[in-house]
């Protein structure tokens, strides 16, 4: 069954396995393709994982004038093809989240591909298979659409998750606040 | 074989050229299930895959365990023997020449012997770790008191782990780190969760922790710093550094008081009720409150929660056992489980998160001063006789009890230890007071040092002995829940290395003591002789053999025989191992930390660990993700305590306390108390904390005080 990557932002300590695991997935030449921040350095160790959300109707392959990034059948928006790239990075600027990186010696592109290698297959890509809290899961749509039920709140006060943040993505994302909704057990 | 919801049917990615090859990770107590990758062309490590069907972990790691492999094949690795012939360069990376295995052994022999015929055979002693396997750690202990034939060995778990086994012994007869199994925890109500910095030192915990929260259990922590599990905590108790008797007194106080008790379990099962409940009534809200610092209501709320809790697990690590009343702490929080009854059955009990790769088993078999295989007493005449007749001397030849990791050092001060075998360790960075340990350990005639790397402490010595990392060796493990598991081989070792176990059976008959090691020419074969010598005591290994242990995903000790499968759960049947069968509740008069802030040092210091790194960080400083991460040790300020100090985000200071001092950068935070501050101890030279912190040393475990003591700052 199709499986996405699911993302539960209160759940993250910032260990930055994430990255470190990102680095071990065959394709991807050892380095990290992601991105972990400090939500609020100086007051609390809150952190959070900024991962590419492979958008359905992707902005930085729109706006790449090369069509050097693809879209898989799975809907992993994937690195730039080494022969078109032309190290423009018009990607960069134009995702939302400013996702793509860039290698300035090789004058290329890179960006998370899901870890393609894994994913087509059905195996979690590497950041979701380490991730020690379950911020990120390999999760079916039926299994994200019963995590989004456990959180729903409708207290007028919190928003735990939202249909999407700047257009249709196919990673799903639980924003902070999820425990609001929780009825506690006594 | 505990299969539960978080196990996942994961077929694993192999790629071209590549064998997978299953394991666990070479650091901490979580011991999460790990696969090398293994290029089948060269044979070399290349990488790492997770083990999704791992029961405890599920396929999870956290950084360090993720980087792991980068250790084997790492350029800093050493390749070949050293010897330094000029003493005059001890304390540096200078000096050193490469040798031969020959050359080595004969010059550590000719020393050991010499020294030994002069000054008697306890001038010897011998320094051990537990990061490596149970035969390795075995092996040590009868090298120490067969091979060398002294009385002092001892190891780094008495900076480490000493005050959780002292703790459990008194209260349960027994020390098991953990009375359940790992995968309990996400179905437990209540989780009180005292010291330990979950999130960042036993990481892949967390996704269990979380879940309790997910169901609408409750999480209560107790920690001088907002970390990130307090963070998300229902409660969150920030305590004065070394305070935790008193909290655990007022707690076990309130939970007496609003009828928490649970009679029955208490009359049956255990002793001691009565004078506790007497002491602890000293401790009413406002005297916990005051000596704490801790908000009252929050006092109340933790014991209404874990008193209600249907099921509720006690956890703690080393923010409360390095303290000088280590083991109080571990027996006091103990004492909740206790007379509430929440001990010896499914989902509830008293854990304490290992922290050491085998901190469980290499504790149990014998490199404790104390201590033969099996957790047997060397003090206990029928002990010794057991043991004498597996390694087949005569009781008069085993060495007495030796004294603690820390005590060597004030022996090798004295010039009544003058040669030391240091192995699986790096007390040049994780002692504490260690202006005064780096000049004990530059004092010595002679110390040999086994490592993989040239360690901090490895410059004190005159031989270096090349070791293999674990991925170039088999053997057992005993992870923090007490689970036996298995490391296995992925890579032949690389250079001259050895493993440990080899370079003591060699040792061994250089020194005209090879009948009693010889035979012992495999990893394998050490296992089969330690299970034998482990067998009858209360640490019985005898029924863990290696194929029981791949079949089972694990056993838990202990495990008699054939037929037994092992522990899970410790004390279903409700008998602890105290003669009578009764567990004890332990009245504990309150201490203060041996240091209390003054108006010369108004500042308590508190130490630990970040994520990034492992221990002394001999291994983690030298992979470049990590040390990226985290390069340098910094101390962490509250805003408002940085204002009267007149000091900024990244500015560096200079703390120091009575024993030694230090520049840091500053990393202003909320998340830590304004009275406290905190530096991680991971690193080496003039970037230790160590060089400040207290050897105030808890008379059972002789645990010295790393989490609390007087300092001062000034600006830079
Ligand atoms: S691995 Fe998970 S917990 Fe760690 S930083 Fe990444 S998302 Fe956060
Ligand atoms: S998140 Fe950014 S990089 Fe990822 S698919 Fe969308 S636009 Fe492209
Ligand atoms: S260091 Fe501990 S938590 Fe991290 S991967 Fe290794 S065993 Fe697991």
């Amino acid at each position: 069954m199709k499986k996405r990557l699911y993302i539960e932002l209160e759940n993250c300590i910032g260990c930055r396995s994430c990255l470190a695991a990102c680095t071990q997935c065959g394709g991807h030449e050892e380095r990290n393709r992601n991105y972990v921040y400090d939500v609020n350095p100086l007051v609390n160790r809150q952190t959070m994982p900024l991962m590419c959300l492979h958008c359905v109707n992707p902005a930085c392959a729109r706006s790449c004038p090369a069509q050097a990034i693809q879209v898989h059948e799975t809907g992993a928006v994937l690195s730039a093809l080494v022969e078109k790239c032309i190290g423009c990075q018009n990607c960069t600027i134009a995702c939302p989240y400013g996702i793509p990186k860039f290698d300035t010696e090789q004058n290329l592109m890179y960006k998370c591909d899901l870890c393609i290698d894994r994913t087509k297959d059905g195996i979690p890509p590497m950041c979701a298979s380490v991730c020690p809290t379950n911020t990120l899961q390999w999760l079916t749509d039926e299994e994200i659409a019963n995590r989004k039920k456990q959180f729903n709140m409708d207290n007028g006060k919190w928003i735990s998750s939202m249909p999407y943040l700047e257009g249709e993505t196919n990673v799903k994302v639980n924003l902070p606040g999820i425990l609001q909704g929780i009825t506690k057990l006594f | 074989m505990q299969r539960d919801k978080f196990y996942q049917e994961i077929e694993n990615r192999t790629h071209p050229n590549e064998k997978l090859i299953k394991t666990h990770c070479s650091y901490c107590g979580m011991q999460c299930g790990m696969h090398l990758r293994v290029n089948t062309a060269t044979n070399k490590i290349i990488g790492v895959e997770p083990r999704y069907d791992w029961p405890v972990t599920a396929g999870k790691m956290c950084p360090k365990g993720v980087t792991a492999y980068q250790q084997t094949n790492h350029k800093d690795r050493l390749l070949k023997p050293l010897i330094r012939d000029d003493a005059s360069l001890k304390g540096t990376k200078k000096g050193f020449r490469e040798a031969s295995w020959d050359e080595a052994y004969d010059v550590i022999a000719k020393n050991f012997k010499q020294q030994q015929e002069k000054y008697g055979k306890d001038s010897l002693a011998v320094f051990s770790g537990v990061s490596m396997t149970n035969e390795k750690c075995y092996l040590t202990g009868k090298f120490a008191r067969v091979a060398l034939g002294t009385r002092y060995i001892d190891y780094n778990g008495r900076f480490c782990m000493s005050s959780a086994a002292g703790g459990f012994l008194r209260s349960f007869g027994v020390d098991r780190g953990s009375t359940l199994p790992w995968t309990d925890i996400h179905e437990t109500d209540c989780l009180f969760i005292a010291g330990s910095n979950t999130a960042e030192c036993h990481p892949t915990s967390m996704f269990r922790i979380w879940n309790v929260q997910e169901r609408g259990g409750y999480i209560i922590v107790v920690d001088p710093r907002e970390t990130p599990i307090a963070r998300r905590a229902d409660l969150h108790l920030d305590l004065k550094p070394g305070t935790d008797l008193a909290l655990a007194n007022g707690i076990t106080n309130l939970l007496i008081q609003n009828g928490y008790a649970d009679e029955d379990f208490i009359k049956k099962h255990t002793n001691g009720f009565e004078e506790t409940k007497e002491l602890v009534k000293e401790f009413t809200l406002a005297y916990t409150s005051e000596v704490t610092g801790v908000n009252q209501e929050k006092i109340i709320r933790a014991a209404e929660i874990y008193g209600k809790s249907p099921n509720a697990v006690v956890m703690f690590a080393r923010g409360i056992e390095q303290q000088h009343k280590g083991v109080d702490n571990v027996s006091a929080y103990t004492n909740m489980a206790l007379i509430t009854g929440k001990i010896g059955r499914p989902k509830s009990g008293v854990a304490t998160f290992t922290g050491q790769g085998n901190g469980q088993g290499g504790r149990e078999h014998g490199q404790k001063s104390d201590l033969l295989p099996g957790y047997r007493k060397i003090t206990n005449p029928k002990h010794v006789e057991e043991v004498c007749h597996v390694w087949g001397i005569k009781q008069e030849e085993m060495p007495g009890p030796g004294v603690s990791a820390y005590e060597m050092f004030e022996l090798m001060d004295q010039k009544v230890i003058r040669g030391l075998y240091l192995l699986c360790s790096n007390p040049a960075v994780s002692a504490p007071n260690l202006n005064f340990v780096r000049q004990a350990m530059k004092k010595l005639d002679f110390m040999v040092c086994s490592d993989f790397y040239l360690s901090e402490s490895a410059e004190f010595a005159d031989v270096v002995l090349p070791a293999v990392t674990w991925a170039e060796d088999e053997g057992t493990v005993t992870n923090l829940e007490g689970r036996i598991i298995k490391i296995n081989k992925a890579q032949e070792p690389l250079g001259d290395s050895k493993p440990d176990w080899q370079m003591q059976v060699e040792l061994a008959e250089r020194l005209g003591k090879g009948k009693y090691f010889s035979h012992l020419k495999t990893a394998k074969a050490v296992a089969e002789e330690f299970r034998l010598a482990s067998k009858g005591g209360n640490a019985d290994y005898f029924g863990a053999t290696w194929d029981k242990i791949d079949r089972q995903d694990g056993v838990f000790w202990p495990c008699k025989d054939e037929n037994d499968q092992g522990t899970p759960h410790m004390f279903l049947d409700k008998k602890f191992y105290h003669p009578d069968g009764r567990a004890k509740i332990c009245a504990l008069p309150y201490r203060p930390p041996a240091e209390e802030p003054d108006d010369a040092y108004p500042l308590r210091l508190t130490t630990g660990r970040v994520v990034y790194h492992y221990l002394s960080g001999n291994q983690t400083r030298r992979i470049e993700f990590l040390r990226d991460m985290c390069p340098e040790p910094f101390v962490e300020v509250h805003p408002q305590t940085a204002k009267i100090y007149n000091i900024a985000h990244e500015e560096e200071v200079r703390l120091f306390t009575r024993r030694g001092e230090g520049k840091f950068k500053v990393k202003i935070t909320e998340a830590i108390r304004k009275d406290t501050v905190f530096v991680p101890y991971h690193f080496g030279h003039d970037e230790s904390i160590n060089l400040l912190t207290i050897a105030a040393l808890d008379p059972i475990s002789r645990m010295p005080e790393f989490k609390a003591c007087a300092a001062q700052m000034e600006k830079l």
